[in-house]
């Protein structure tokens, strides 16, 4: 609970090339899935990273993006240091720029 | 229809929500039931012990349940959310157990102020989902300002544009300066004045040199046609603007003040997620407070030899 009251002093979303940097370096452990409290059906990490970056956004991870709640669950057991809810936060603006996700 | 979307997982909360109905119409069938042909409508009454009992099991696995679940190192993807919902679920069923309990009444003691932890503990719990679903959706609509088009930092584009502005103009300013040296120019005209001579050789005298005025342009005119030349602004023309002579200055300086406040508001949003969480632990911890106090009081009553 007093990690709750840790106070975040940067601001957590990230640019196109950090998210970038960011996938290339996820070693695809699936650790982050499997913490994710939003995370309903399932959905692999490497369909997730590559929609991520370009391409059209198939179903199940747009109902995932708009399910994310940034609650940074997926953060802590990432074994490289990641930042899965800044990724998230980038799907979430690809698809406020573009409803189809195309 | 139902099975299909169950079985698609496009409505995962599908099965918690009718597991919930289900335990609510049951209570209170039962307790519609129970008040017709009972006349002890109290909460220490056989049905009002069964309810409290029942809520007190499902507010536990309300609790506990999400909560191991969370720290559980055997997880599969999805079972987390599936955790979630059932703990909301269980969260409102003990709630309404809770309320039947009761039986109407609300005196001002122990298992009263439990309840209305619990009313409220429930409550901030349903905030916070709402919040969910709609603070992040604020958020990426201020990210959406914060970054340009092709995702870059737009308040380090604009930043750069600034600079790039700025540097442009003092470039101008100083070949403005530097051009038509005034004091170069002043000592250049001494010199030319000593040394005037007559077409034959002889000097002439100084008053005649000072009559002299040539037409030909001297360096410290302007030239009209110069890049760096300005009128002197009256205070009615836009010119008299203190950007006006830098243009785009304002306009970059309002971006920059509107990526400024989506950032800001953008922390805002993320503190209001954070918080709530916090609040609703903080409830939680008070609830349960609240609940041995009055699980105490209930034992005192119930076993008066052992507690005396």
């Amino acid at each position: 609970m007093f990690k709750l009251l840790k106070p975040n002093p940067v601001i957590l979303h990230k640019t196109k090339p950090q998210v970038e940097q960011e996938i290339q370096a996820c070693i695809g452990c699936n650790e982050c899935l499997l913490a994710c409290p939003a995370l309903a059906e399932p959905i692999t990490i490497d369909v997730l990273n590559r929609e991520t970056i370009n391409g059209p956004i198939s179903a199940p991870v747009e109902r995932f993006t708009q399910a994310c709640y940034q609650c940074g669950a997926c953060v802590s057991p990432c074994p490289v240091g990641l930042h899965r809810d800044a990724m998230m936060m980038w799907l979430k603006v690809r698809l406020l720029k573009d409803p189809n996700g195309t | 229809m139902i099975i299909n979307a169950i079985s698609k997982k496009k409505y995962p909360w599908l099965i918690s929500l009718l597991a919930t109905l289900g335990i609510i119409v049951l209570a209170l069938a039962t307790f519609l039931v129970y008040s017709r042909t009972s006349n002890n409508l109290f909460p220490d009454s056989l049905a009002g012990l069964a309810y409290g009992t029942a809520g007190l099991i499902f507010l536990v696995l309300a609790t506990a349940g999400y909560t191991f679940s969370r720290r559980s190192r055997k997880r599969t993807v999805g079972a987390l959310n599936a955790s979630l919902h059932w703990h909301i679920s269980f969260g409102i069923i003990a709630l309404f157990l809770i309320f039947l309990h009761s039986f109407g009444h609300f005196e001002p003691v122990s298992g009263t102020y439990a309840l209305f932890g619990l009313v409220a503990l429930v409550i901030s719990g349903v905030i916070g989902r709402m919040l969910d679903r709609l603070v992040p959706k604020l958020i990426a609509r201020e990210v959406n300002i914060a970054l340009t088009e092709q995702g870059d930092d737009r308040l380090e584009s604009v930043t750069q544009t600034l600079q790039d502005i700025t540097t442009y103009h003092k470039e101008q300013l100083h070949s403005f300066k530097s051009q038509p040296d005034l004091m170069v120019a002043e000592k250049d005209m001494q010199t030319a004045a000593a040394h005037l001579v007559s077409q034959d050789g002889t000097a002439l005298p100084t008053s005649w040199d000072l009559a002299y005025i040539s037409l030909a342009e001297t360096p410290q005119e302007i030239e009209r046609d110069a890049e760096h030349y300005r009128f002197v602004p009256d205070r009615k023309s836009p010119l008299s603007k203190p950007s006006a002579l830098v243009p785009g200055l304002q306009e970059h300086m309002a971006e920059l003040q509107t990526v400024q406040q989506a950032l800001q508001r953008e922390r805002f949003y993320r503190a209001i997620i954070r918080y709530w969480r916090v609040f609703h632990v903080c409830l939680t911890l008070l609830t349960i407070g609240l609940t041995l106090w009055h699980l105490e009081f209930a034992a005192t009553l119930m076993f008066p030899t052992y507690f005396h």
